[in-house]
C-alpha cells in the first residue's frame, strides 16, 4: 500500500471548511442572541442578528452545494454504512475510542476511497447532514420570514415550535461540532486528520 | 380663536393612551357606575348629535342649510366612540355651551372642555414630561393632547388588555404623522422634510416586525420603574433606546412597558420565563425556558469536560506506554 492516498477532492474540502466557518459563526451569534443579557456581552445583539441572518443564508447555499455535489459525484454513498457487520464494527469502533486507543491498539478502520468514514462516522454524519441540517435550515428560514409561522399555537406565539426546533437542532449540531473537532485529533498523529482535511491526502 | 383653542388644548392632559397615573377624582367619577337608565339617556342625547355628525347625517342631512363640506370633517364613528374610554360620557360633557341649537354658537368651540378640566392631576405630571419631549421643542404651539390622543377613540392600555391591540392603537398615532408626508407637513417646521421611517431605523433588524409587536414609545421614552406609567417625554433618535438587550433579555424592559398590565398574571406557563410575552410574541433572549437552557448548558459542560478528560487520559496513557517501552 502506498504511504499516502488522495481521498478528498477539492469541492468536499472547500465545502467542509466553508461549512465549518459558517457553523462556528452561526453558533457564536446564535448564542449571543439566545442568551442575550446586559451582563453577558458576546456579540452585540443587532450585529449578531445581522451576521446570523447572512451566515444562515450562506449556509443554505453551502448545504445546497453539498447536496448537489453528493448527488453528482456519488459521494452520498460514503454516508451509508455498508453491511455486513455494521453493529459489530460500531461496537469495535466504540471500544477503540473508549479503550483501544489508550493502550495503543491500531485504529480499527483505515480510510480508503471506497470507504472513507468508519461506521460510526457514517451513521453520525448521515444523521447530522440529512436529518438535522434540513431541520435547522428550514426552521431558520421560517424565522427569517415569520409570516409563514402559525399565528398562535396552544396559547403561545406560533413561532415557538419553530424556535424550539431551531434551538434544539443547533444544540445537537454544536455538541457534534465539539466532539468532531476533538475526534479530529485521533488520527495516527494529532494533526493527521486535520492535514488530510486541508490537503486531501490521507497519510497511511 | 384658533390659537386660543390650541392653547386650551395644549394644557390638556391625559386621555392616556399610554397608561397614565391614577385618574383624579373628577375623571374617576365620570366613569363611575352608571345605571342602564342613565346610560340610555346619555346615548339618546348623543344620538341627537350623531344624527348630523355621522356618515348618515352627511348623506341625508336632517337639517337644512348645513355646510356639508365642513360636516364631513366632523363625522364621528359611534361604534368606535362607545368602545373608547369616554364611552359613558355624553357629547355635551365636553362640547357644552353653544351646542344646544343649530347653527351652533360662533364661540361654542372656545367653550369646549379641555382635557385638564377633568384630568387635572395627570395633566400636571404630563405637562412637565411633555416640556422635555421632542414634540415640545419646535412644535409646542401646534401640539396638544388631542394631536396624539383622540378623545373619541382612545382606550387605556390596561383596558385594551391585548398587547397587539395596544400596539396597533398606539403606533397608529406615531406612524400617522411619521409615516405620512401629508400629516408630517402639517406639524413640521417649514422646509423640514420627513425622514423616511425605514431609513432612520435601518440599524434595527426586522424593523417592520418590531412595529407590529411593540410600540414606538418602548424605545422613544425614558426608562420606567415597575408600576410606573410611560412618560410623555418623547425622545428623538439621538436619545432613543438603541441597546437591544434592554428589551431582549430575561429581565426585559417590556415588563414595565407594554406588558406592565399583565405582569401580575405571569405564571411561567410550561416553565417558560415571561410566558405572558410568549403568548403573543416569541422574543429571542426574553421568552426562554430556564430549565431547558440549564440542561443544554449542562450537556455542553459534560461534553466539553468529558472530551477534556478523554484527551488527558490519552496523554497520560501515551506517557505510561512510552515509559514501559523504554523501561
Amino acid at each position: 500500500m502506498a504511504d499516502r492516498e488522495y481521498l478528498l477532492s477539492p469541492w468536499i474540502r472547500i465545502w467542509h471548511w466553508t461549512n465549518a466557518v459558517l457553523i462556528i459563526t452561526l453558533g457564536v451569534t446564535g448564542m449571543s442572541v439566545h442568551f442575550a443579557d446586559p451582563n453577558l456581552p458576546l456579540v452585540e445583539f443587532s450585529l449578531a442578528v445581522r451576521i446570523h441572518n447572512i451566515a444562515g443564508v450562506c449556509l443554505i447555499v453551502a448545504y445546497s452545494f453539498f447536496v448537489i455535489g453528493n448527488i453528482v459525484t456519488g459521494n452520498w454513498w460514503q454516508f451509508v454504512p455498508k453491511p455486513p457487520g455494521i453493529m459489530q464494527r460500531m461496537i469495535e469502533q466504540t471500544r477503540w475510542y473508549a479503550y483501544g486507543m489508550f493502550v495503543g491498539e491500531p485504529h480499527p478502520h483505515t480510510p480508503s476511497k471506497e470507504q472513507n468514514f468508519n461506521v460510526l462516522q457514517a451513521v453520525t454524519y448521515w444523521n447530522i447532514m440529512y436529518l438535522l441540517m434540513p431541520v435547522i435550515l428550514v426552521s431558520g428560514l421560517v424565522y427569517l420570514y415569520p409570516e409563514f409561522a402559525p399565528d398562535t399555537l396552544f396559547g403561545f406565539d406560533g413561532l415557538l415550535p419553530v424556535a424550539m426546533l431551531h434551538y434544539l437542532s443547533a444544540t445537537a449540531i454544536l455538541l457534534f461540532l465539539l466532539s468532531h473537532i476533538y475526534l479530529g485529533t485521533t488520527g495516527k498523529t494529532i494533526g493527521q486528520l486535520f492535514k488530510m482535511m486541508i490537503t486531501g491526502w490521507h497519510e497511511h | 380663536m384658533r390659537s386660543l383653542f390650541n392653547k386650551l388644548l395644549a394644557i390638556v392632559g391625559s386621555f392616556a393612551l399610554l397608561a397614565l397615573p391614577p385618574m383624579p377624582a373628577q375623571a374617576q367619577n365620570a366613569t363611575a357606575v352608571i345605571s342602564p337608565e342613565q346610560l340610555a339617556k346619555i346615548h339618546a342625547g348623543n344620538d341627537k348629535c350623531l344624527a348630523c355628525h355621522s356618515q348618515a347625517g352627511v348623506e341625508h342631512p336632517p337639517l337644512a342649510g348645513m355646510d356639508l363640506k365642513k360636516l364631513r370633517t366632523l363625522i364621528r364613528d359611534a361604534d368606535a366612540f362607545y368602545a373608547s374610554d369616554h364611552q359613558r360620557l355624553s357629547c355635551t360633557k365636553c362640547h357644552n355651551e353653544g351646542y344646544d341649537d343649530f347653527p351652533h354658537a360662533a364661540d361654542a368651540k372656545d367653550n369646549t372642555t379641555t382635557c385638564s378640566d377633568c384630568h387635572s392631576k395627570s395633566a400636571a405630571i404630563v405637562d412637565k414630561q411633555f416640556a422635555n419631549s421632542v414634540h415640545a421643542k419646535n412644535l409646542s404651539d401646534k401640539f396638544t393632547c388631542t394631536t396624539c390622543h383622540n378623545p373619541h377613540l382612545m382606550r387605556l392600555a390596561a383596558k385594551l388588555g391585548d398587547p397587539q391591540k395596544i400596539v396597533a392603537q398606539d403606533n397608529r398615532v406615531c406612524l400617522g404623522c411619521h409615516d405620512s408626508d401629508e400629516q408630517f407637513a402639517k406639524f413640521a417646521p417649514e422646509k423640514k422634510s420627513r425622514p423616511l421611517i425605514d431609513d432612520i431605523h435601518s440599524w434595527l433588524p426586522n424593523t417592520r416586525l418590531h412595529w407590529k409587536h411593540v410600540r414606538c414609545v418602548e424605545c422613544h421614552t425614558p426608562a420606567v420603574a415597575a408600576g410606573e406609567p410611560i412618560s410623555h417625554e418623547i425622545f428623538n433618535k439621538e436619545k432613543a433606546e438603541k441597546n437591544c438587550v434592554t428589551c431582549h433579555s430575561a429581565n426585559s424592559a417590556l415588563k414595565t412597558r407594554l406588558y406592565r398590565h399583565l405582569v401580575k398574571e405571569e405564571e411561567h406557563r410550561l416553565g417558560f420565563a415571561n410566558s405572558i410575552i410568549l403568548a403573543s410574541s416569541y422574543m429571542p433572549g426574553v421568552t426562554r425556558h430556564p430549565l431547558l437552557d440549564a440542561l443544554i448548558l449542562i450537556a455542553f459542560g459534560a461534553t466539553f469536560f468529558g472530551l477534556l478528560a478523554h484527551g488527558l487520559g490519552r496523554i497520560i496513557a501515551h506517557y505510561i506506554r512510552r515509559r514501559k517501552n523504554h523501561g
